[in-house]
């Protein structure tokens, strides 16, 4: 049949070649194919993953601010941030996408997969065939092992502590390791660029510091990248079926894929070389069979096999469907009626489990908020003295609540390579176990600028939720607290005020203090915690005035409208 | 010789020495303004670039500040990131008219920066200056990284012996300091010598070491700049340095001008006094006496030949 549609082929392409020089022709050609038969579906595979992988690494690493705000619509597609923002439609789409392709998520969309992909490729260089592409061989999914992972992490999640989520979410690492690792580097070439233009008086380029990096955010993302690099030499894609909770969520749907790979049995000749290119060790060429619950769909085996018998074909798991393609899978299933209605059962039960349970978390979170919403928090003006050492997290405008923030959020560091003031910092252990990795704000050398709402733009699980500029304006995360015994107006009796000269409310200002001095007084009703009083003060070691951080964020009244009389002066004063 | 003659040729030898020889250089290049070269140009009623234009012809030309092929700074105030309807930051038609008179009067380098509060890139774009300086034809430098400043002593300093300042400044031939008028929360009130803190990197030393006399030091700097002007056109009566709403801006629609830092400043204090709803003293702004006190200028304003003009 194929012979003949090749020669069809040929026909039509050489119509005035004669029957002699056309077979021998047609000999070349098939011994070509042989050697590299076509794959679109490979190329096609590489292309959509540069596409997508290319400007969400870049916006990571974009210390500039060059790329448009809105390649962050890339980031909403991630599956682990869209189910803690509740957002079923993605949910929804990613699903149906594994249902009908299969796992195309782990290869195009998924950056951390991309990054494997990238490192395996880079393994593979100089080295020969067999020992680089050709290495994995096909081992029995460790279902056991990853289900139960999976459980025990959406089941924590679920209960609040989304701690080895946040560890294991792909997405997120792949975000820690660009914005901890890739980015510095970024910046430093950025400042060797700079130092030669400058040198040659090109003032195009400016010289950065990098501030965002903590210890925390580093070894983290050190550990992962170090990880991702071990397990692929070892076993290519050997984290997505087995630590990566999407991987193992996508594979339940994805071994019901309608289009899925599947082996040609009268073509076959059982070379083995499909299995040996397969990154996902999902190809077993003795028995034929391609697992698609670990199949991540890189057509790696497709482009390899030199009999063209792996295809990628419609090929539903259901009866319903017809598998006269599928020789090998219909043997397999024949007389096995039972296992696949079990199976069929087995698909919806999970299906509906997974429906189910997926929105709860964002209910959960919803709670969260209606209790941030409902709780009244008295100011406590009495209370002047900080206790320094049992200060919390401030965490960001939008991020409402701690609780309900460390329940959404997957320290994927985006809000923290995106904020502008470089503000926004990875916590290590001072928040305790649970927020570690997870962004606060640092008011060291910086805070958080009165008109932007960048952060809540940018996260995709939206831990840090949607302001307006109005919102934030009023939204009050903490309140500055002025500890006068520290204060250089008090202890040097000279003018200050750096904090009242920072404070875009006037939530801090200054009132008369001795002869011609001025001391600092806040009005509570007015702070918004935005840092400025505390990331200017010149105290040290303890600054005289540091923001308090509230669990639960508060709503302030905007500042009033004043009406002012505009004063008209036709003289000089002097 | 005569006793007469003695006498006249020391009289005039006396005159001559007691002469300024920058007045006295001044005088023989432009002999017609010279005579009346103030000390002080107010001007009053115009837009911010008709404004410069008249102050500049009455201090004897941007010439004479601006030679050819020299490398200038402009340092306007662009602390904050606020419109220039909110009188935060120096007049931007103000800072684009100065560029190019610079430019014209042959400078062969413009380079406009300040180290801002809020951050640089958002201030340099709100404030609507970085589009006018690049406009105009003029650079614009960051001041906001560390690696920009290099350490300079200031001999007559009291409190501040030592500096970090912009390389920019060290590099220039000469530099114009362009402030707005602004009351201010920590200094009191923020003019021509409040304006210099945007030239060095560490400023938190000047709060902690006696932010008034470190302000004064600063301006001891013996780089002096070659003019100040007072953007006086809005000015922040209130709530400043950078005020809550429009309601703390006044529209003086003034400007002032002067080589003499320290008249300036109690010139734009009395003007800010005519607007502001909580009048300041010359001595409750610490800084100015100081100023004076280091020599830098005068506060005595009725002691000064000061042009007033009205558009």
């Amino acid at each position: 049949m194929r012979v003949n549609d090749d020669r069809k082929d040929r026909e039509f392409l050489f119509p005035d070649e004669d029957e002699h020089s056309r077979m021998k022709k047609r000999s070349s050609v098939k011994e070509k194919r042989r050697k590299k038969p076509l794959n679109y579906l490979k190329g096609l595979r590489a292309m959509l993953a540069i596409l997508f992988f290319a400007p969400v690494l870049l916006y990571f690493v974009d210390f500039a601010g060059a790329l448009p705000e809105n390649v962050h619509g890339l980031l909403h597609l991630q599956l682990v941030p869209a189910a803690l923002g509740g957002m079923i439609g993605i949910i929804v789409l990613m699903f149906a996408l594994a249902f009908v392709f299969g796992r195309i998520y782990c290869s195009v969309i998924c950056p951390a997969g991309i990054l494997q992909d990238i490192i395996n490729r880079v393994f593979c260089i100089k080295r020969k065939k067999q020992k680089g592409v050709m290495r994995f061989k096909y081992r029995k999914p460790m279902n056991m092992f990853r289900y139960a992972l999976l459980t025990l992490t959406v089941a924590s999640a679920l209960f609040g502590a989304t701690t080895l989520l946040l560890k294991l979410d792909p997405y997120s690492n792949f975000g820690r390791i660009a914005s901890n690792l890739f980015r510095p580097l970024v910046m430093w070439g950025n400042n060797a660029a700079f130092h030669a233009l400058e040198a040659l008086d090109n003032h195009s380029l400016y010289p950065v510091t990098v501030k965002t990096v903590t210890t925390a955010g580093w070894a983290a993302a050190a550990i992962a990248l170090l990880t991702f690099i071990a397990m692929t030499i070892w076993r290519g894609r050997l984290f997505c079926n087995s630590l990566c909770p999407v991987g193992a969520v996508l594979s339940i749907v994805s071994r019901y894929s309608l289009f899925r790979i599947s082996f040609d049995a009268e073509r076959c000749n059982s070379c083995g070389s499909c299995e040996r290119s397969c990154k996902a060790e999902a190809v077993d060429s003795k028995r034929m069979k391609v697992d698609t619950s670990l199949c991540v769909l890189c057509f790696n085996c497709t482009s390899t096999c030199p009999k063209a018998s792996l295809k990628y074909r419609f090929a539903p798991a259901f009866p319903l469907a017809q598998p006269e393609l599928n020789v090998a899978e219909a043997s397999h299933t024949k007389g096995t009626v039972n296992s696949t209605t079990s199976s069929r059962r087995k698909f919806f039960a999970t299906g509906a489990t997974i429906a189910a349970t997926l929105p709860m978390i964002s209910s959960l979170a919803r709670k969260h908020q209606e209790a941030a919403a409902t709780s009244t928090v008295a100011f406590d003006s009495t209370k002047d003295a900080v206790d320094y050492n049992n200060l919390g997290p401030v965490t960001p405008p939008g991020s409402m609540d701690l609780e309900r923030f460390k329940d959404k959020c997957t320290a994927c560091h985006i809000c923290i390579t995106r904020c502008p003031t470089q503000v926004l910092r990875p916590a290590g252990l001072e928040y305790g176990f649970d927020y570690m990795l997870r962004p606060h704000c640092a008011f060291v050398s910086s805070y958080c600028n009165y008109d932007c709402t960048v952060c809540s733009e940018v996260c995709p699980s939206h831990a840090i939720g949607g302001l307006s500029i109005e919102e934030k304006h009023t939204t009050q995360v903490g309140i500055a607290t002025f500890n006068l015994n520290r204060c250089v107006v008090y202890t040097n009796e000279t003018d200050c005020g750096a904090c009242a000269e920072h404070c875009p409310t006037r939530a801090v200002h200054m009132v008369h203090y001795k002869g011609i001095l001025t001391i600092p007084q806040v009005e509570p009703e007015l702070c918004i915690g935005c840092g400025g009083c505390e990331s200017i003060c010149p105290v040290r070691p303890l600054r005289a005035i540091v923001v308090v951080a509230h669990k639960t964020h508060v709503k302030v009244a905007a500042p009033e409208e004043e009406e002012v009389e505009k004063i008209e002066n036709n003289e000089f004063a002097f | 010789m005569k006793r007469r003659d003695f006498l006249k040729t020391s009289v005039v030898a006396g005159a001559a020495l007691s002469m300024n020889i920058e007045g006295l250089s001044a005088a023989l290049n432009n002999p017609e303004t010279a005579a009346a070269a103030p000390d002080l140009v107010a001007v009053m009623g115009g837009e911010p670039e008709v404004m410069l234009d008249r102050a500049l012809e009455a201090l004897g030309g941007i010439g004479k500040f601006v030679k050819k092929g020299q490398k200038i700074v402009i340092k306007p105030n662009i602390g904050w990131d606020r419109a220039p309807e909110r009188a935060a930051n120096t007049n931007p038609d103000l800072i684009k008219a100065l560029v190019k008179r610079c430019l014209n009067a042959g400078a062969s380098k413009v380079t406009v920066f300040d180290h801002t509060c809020d951050d640089w890139q958002k201030c340099y774009k709100t404030s609507g200056i970085e589009a006018a300086v690049k406009e105009a034809g003029g650079i614009m430098l960051p001041g906001n990284d560390e690696k920009y400043y290099k350490s300079v002593t200031i001999p007559g300093g009291i409190k501040l012996k030592e500096v970090k300042i912009h390389d920019a400044l060290l590099e220039a031939d000469a530099w114009i300091n362009v402030p707005i008028l602004k009351h201010h929360d920590g200094a009191k009130f923020s003019c021509a010598m409040k304006n210099l803190m945007g030239i060095v990197w560490d400023r938190q030393t000047f709060h902690r070491g006696d932010l008034q006399q470190s302000i004064a030091d600063l301006c001891v700097w013996q780089k002096k700049p070659v003019l100040n002007i007072i953007d006086a056109y809005r000015m922040m009566a209130k709530n400043g340095p950078q005020g809550r709403s429009i309601a703390d801006v006044q529209t003086p629609k003034q400007l002032l001008a002067s080589t003499d830092i320290v008249a300036l400043d109690a010139a734009g204090l009395a003007t800010f006094n005519q607007y502001a709803p909580v009048k300041l003293e010359v001595a409750t702004v610490g800084h100015i006496g100081h100023g004076e006190m280091l020599k830098l200028g005068s506060t005595n304003l009725s002691k000064l030949n000061i042009q007033r003009i009205k558009i």
